[in-house]
């Protein structure tokens, strides 16, 4: 029992954290279209930007955190000028060999800013624990989970009560009769990139104190939040949700239980099994692209 | 000449030259080239012709290496004799992956064989008895040809070369077989072929299969070549590699696919130069030829060549979905 809470912590709080990247990825699908396969190394920028700010510059937490989000947000700006805006309108392939393309550039960037020695990002939680009901897990775990809750609740109220939001929304449904009703759509979207990198940026700063950071994580998280945003339903936020706690607990458990080699087989195997019986996911509606 | 023969003659030609002219350092990249060359080529059935975006075409590569690597290895079979059940085995998996999978469409298939490729990757890495595990298959023994080995650098080119030359001139009769123009017609609309009586889950199986099954044919290659092989050598990386390729050389043309090929596999070569900095300008170029040559080297050249024709427009960018929030 107690190793069943110890677990299920962990794993809430490292499917909190893929929650919160499939949301920056959502958040992006669902306004511009763009399947952004760069999404993994967002998160990656997000730790090192922590690196660069509470380890490098050496600020105190509140503050470090404050400028790395703030970071985040002019990084998912330019990303809207220099990526998404030259690429907006090409076929899907090319967009996804694109945020690829500039993903290698970014791994790249990060390597050579901050090397390959692994850091080791502090929490505000720092060696904590707690004993809930005979097990020990960490505060840092808990607080995670907790963050992730207050974000999507902030996310909610962003985008149903105001006028940016609801604005963002009308865009998703239909850039077009969004233009039509006046909306100014090109900040709208360039609105969708920053709130989609800082998003990606809280994860990586949650994910930073539970990994090492290392600038080749991004393409694991990239995977595992791709299979949270199809177990969930693609472009659906509470589908990212679910899908993203499904996909941690499935990697914190099937590796207790199951096998640890073949943990992440249950992500991708369930990912692929709601692409054949169920392609929109648990949230979705039914889909278009689909024969 | 006709000009396919033309273009076949000079590619044999400027190969043939390369491999006697070249170091030794350049002919291993050069059958690199040649081995993603066939896999490129074949991944054109998939995507250039039947507009399937398969981001697992390294599983193929993969499952074909695999199964040639244990059957010589363990087995002791002639890896000319193991290549057969490598290519057809591989071919069939991609017919039964395929049946289900294709039904998806766009981004969704292209998740669908990423996480294939991915769960490959897994199982290469795991199942120790059979695939080695992370520490792959070695002693994979090489080509021979009629009692000489293609083990060095250069007569291993040139049966690539070969290869690359046989695999072009079946893709292009395909390419102008009934069953071409019918992967080509399921691109450009599902619902009209169908109408026109063509069978589009057979047709797109079928260009799947036989992508599948030239991937299987490279992955053959890489093995006898380098004589050993990992997980990692098949990892999903190799699969955007590939279709980068293709989009870089000119989707839906043979001569890009091979152009493709080779010219991103000498790039990140060239750009060494640049120091520990290299694959940062790689992805700023790659990012900018997709931008300012969205059509692709060959459809660049063809449009200069003949501007009155033009190149196949481009697909329009997929409606947005709506939001689900």
């Amino acid at each position: 029992m107690a190793d069943l809470i110890q677990l299920l912590t962990n794993g809430l709080a490292l499917g909190s954290v893929y929650a919160l990247a499939a949301i920056g990825f959502v958040i992006v699908y669902s306004a511009t279209g763009v399947v952004n396969f760069a999404a993994g190394q967002f998160v990656m920028l997000g730790t090192f930007a922590g690196v660069a700010t509470l380890l490098n510059a050496g600020w105190p937490m509140p503050v470090g955190y404050v400028g790395a989000l703030i970071a985040m947000a002019l990084f998912g700006a330019l990303f809207y000028l220099v990526v998404y805006l030259p690429l907006r309108s090409s076929p899907i392939v090319t967009v996804i060999i694109g945020t690829v393309a500039i993903g290698i550039t970014l791994q790249n960037a990060a390597l050579l800013t901050f090397g390959s020695w692994p850091f080791r990002l502090p929490s505000p939680f720092e060696g904590m624990m707690l004993e809930i009901g005979g097990a020990v897990v960490s505060v840092h775990a808990i607080a995670v989970v907790v963050a992730t809750a207050v974000m999507i609740l902030l996310l909610w109220l962003l985008l149903h009560r105001t006028a940016i939001g609801i604005g963002m929304r009308a865009v998703a449904q239909d850039a077009k009769a969004a233009r039509l009703m006046g909306l100014r759509v090109q900040w709208l979207l360039a609105f969708s990139w920053i709130l989609g990198a800082v998003m990606a940026g809280v994860a990586g700063l949650m994910l930073g104190p539970m990994w090492f950071a290392d600038v080749n994580m991004g393409d694991p998280i990239a995977l595992k939040a791709f299979a949270a945003t199809v177990i969930g339903g693609f472009g659906s936020l509470p589908g990212a949700i679910a899908g993203g706690l499904f996909v941690g607990l499935a990697e914190v458990l099937g590796a207790s239980y199951v096998s640890s080699a073949y943990k992440d087989l249950i992500a991708f195997g369930v990912m692929i099994l709601f692409l054949l019986v169920r392609p929109q996911g648990i949230f979705g509606e039914p889909i278009q692209d689909r024969g | 000449m006709a000009p396919r023969a033309l273009a076949l003659a000079a590619f044999l030609a400027i190969g043939f030259a390369l491999s006697v002219s070249v170091s030794e350092y350049s002919l291993r990249l050069l059958n690199l080239a040649a081995i993603s060359a066939v896999a490129v080529i074949g991944l054109n059935f998939a995507f250039g012709y039947a507009g399937l975006i398969s981001l697992g075409h390294a599983a193929f590569m993969g499952l074909g290496a695999y199964i040639l690597a244990i059957l010589t290895t363990q087995a002791g079979w002639s890896p000319w004799l193991a290549a057969l059940p490598a290519v057809l085995g591989t071919g069939l998996a991609a017919t039964l992956i395929g049946v289900p999978l294709l039904r998806l469409k766009g981004h969704y298939l292209a998740l669908a064989t990423l996480g294939l490729n991915v769960s490959f990757g897994i199982v290469a890495a795991n199942w120790i008895e059979v695939t080695g595990g992370t520490n792959g298959i070695s002693r994979i023994p090489g080509l021979a040809l009629f009692g000489h080995k293609l083990d060095s650098e250069r007569p291993f080119l040139w049966l690539a070369l070969v290869v690359v030359a046989i695999l072009a001139v079946v893709a292009s009769l395909v390419q102008r077989s009934r069953h071409g123009r019918a992967m080509m017609a399921v691109r450009d609309d599902e619902t009209a072929a169908s109408m026109a009586g063509i069978n589009v889950t057979a047709i797109k199986v079928a260009a799947f299969a036989l992508s599948a099954a030239y991937a299987a044919i490279a992955g053959c290659l890489f093995a006898t070549h380098v004589h050993f092989i990992s997980p990692d050598d098949f990892n999903f990386a190799h699969s955007i590699t590939f279709l980068s390729m293709l989009i870089v050389g000119g989707e839906g043309r043979i001569a890009g696919a091979i152009i493709g090929a080779a010219l991103l596999t000498f790039l990140p070569e060239w750009l060494r130069v640049l120091g520990e900095s290299y694959l940062a300008f790689f992805g700023l170029m790659m990012l900018a030829i997709l931008i300012f040559m969205p059509t692709g080297i060959v459809g660049l050249i063809s449009r200069w060549r003949r501007p009155a024709r033009g190149a196949t427009p481009e697909a329009p960018a997929p409606a947005t979905e709506g939001v689900r929030s």
